[in-house]
């Protein structure tokens, strides 16, 4: 069974996310904002990381250069989803290593769609 | 004598300018208020609206992944009624992220409000010790003046970045892979 983290300060959105992850039979660790996904993801490996943009104490984005600067994540995929939908944002999401960008509110079946196809 | 005269005319208009201030601060103190009091009522119905939504959802979500966990996923998806069940939550999902928008962005509203009150009822205090020399102009003008800046520094507070979740709806599901 593939883990994934879902990182997002907001509980109902996490909730979301869990629910549709977990329908498709994958395990969910939750985190509510970066330096806290940064320590789970740290504390338990995990196959894929959705997060959000913006977080209190660690953004998406400095969570995922974080992430790629540990040896473990440096190929794991990391997706942002965001309410944040700008070229300049999507532009440093890639910069940052991201692997794709999601822009909320999410289709369920278009999220799995991505997981999938990421995890490949 | 005369020049005593216009010093005096010129400190009562200077009082005046600075008392004008204290009625525009104190003014859209007021105004904010009402709009902070109404955000919040609107929150609180969201809030009540959604928390219902979501114990509905939670009652038939957990029973679906409960199912989910206990037989293999081929033996579900061949069942109709899971689908169907299944495609309903997604609905629900994708109209409750709405709900949580809508009040983060109402969290962000409240926010820049506050922010611009608290400049207020700063240039408000500033107005409250008595002038030491109020027969000279020049210190009503200072006090003015630091009562204006604190009053811009609240109107600009409408442009301060928040954390305002996007209102693109034309790019709102979309997928970009690197």
């Amino acid at each position: 069974m593939k883990t994934i983290l879902a990182v997002d300060d907001s509980a109902t959105m996490r909730e979301m996310v869990s629910f549709v992850l977990e329908s498709a039979g994958f395990r969910v660790i939750e985190a509510e904002d970066g330096a806290q996904g940064l320590d789970k993801a740290t504390a338990t490996p995990v196959d894929l990381v959705i997060t959000d943009q913006n977080m209190p104490n660690m953004d998406g984005l400095t969570l995922v250069r974080s992430l790629r600067e540990l040896r473990d994540y440096k190929t794991v995929p990391i997706l942002l989803l965001t309410t944040e939908s700008s070229d300049g944002m999507k532009a440093q999401g890639r910069a940052a290593g991201a692997t794709g960008w999601l822009v909320k509110p999410f289709d369920p079946n278009t999220l799995l769609e991505v997981v999938q196809k990421v995890l490949r | 004598m005369s020049r005593d005269r216009n010093a005096s005319q010129g400190a009562q208009d200077a009082a005046q300018a600075a008392d004008l201030l204290v009625t525009v601060a104190t003014t859209l103190n007021e105004r904010l208020a009402l709009t902070a009091g109404e955000l919040g009522r609107s929150q609180d119905l969201l809030r009540e609206a959604s928390e219902e939504l979501m114990t509905a959802f939670r009652g038939a979500a957990d029973r679906i992944v409960a199912a989910q966990k206990v037989a293999p996923t081929s033996d579900i998806e061949r069942s109709d009624e899971y689908g169907k069940v299944l495609n309903h939550l997604y609905q629900a999902v994708e109209h409750l992220q709405s709900h949580d928008l809508v009040n983060q962005l109402i969290d962000a509203q409240k926010l820049r409000v506050n922010k611009m009150r608290e400049k207020l009822v700063e240039a408000l205090s500033l107005a409250r010790p008595p002038v030491v020399n109020p027969g000279q102009p020049e210190m009503w003008i200072e006090r003015s003046r630091q009562m204006l800046d604190c009053i811009v520094a609240g109107i600009s507070e409408i442009d301060e970045e928040a954390r305002v979740p996007g209102s693109d709806r034309k790019r709102a599901g979309s997928v970009d892979l690197f």
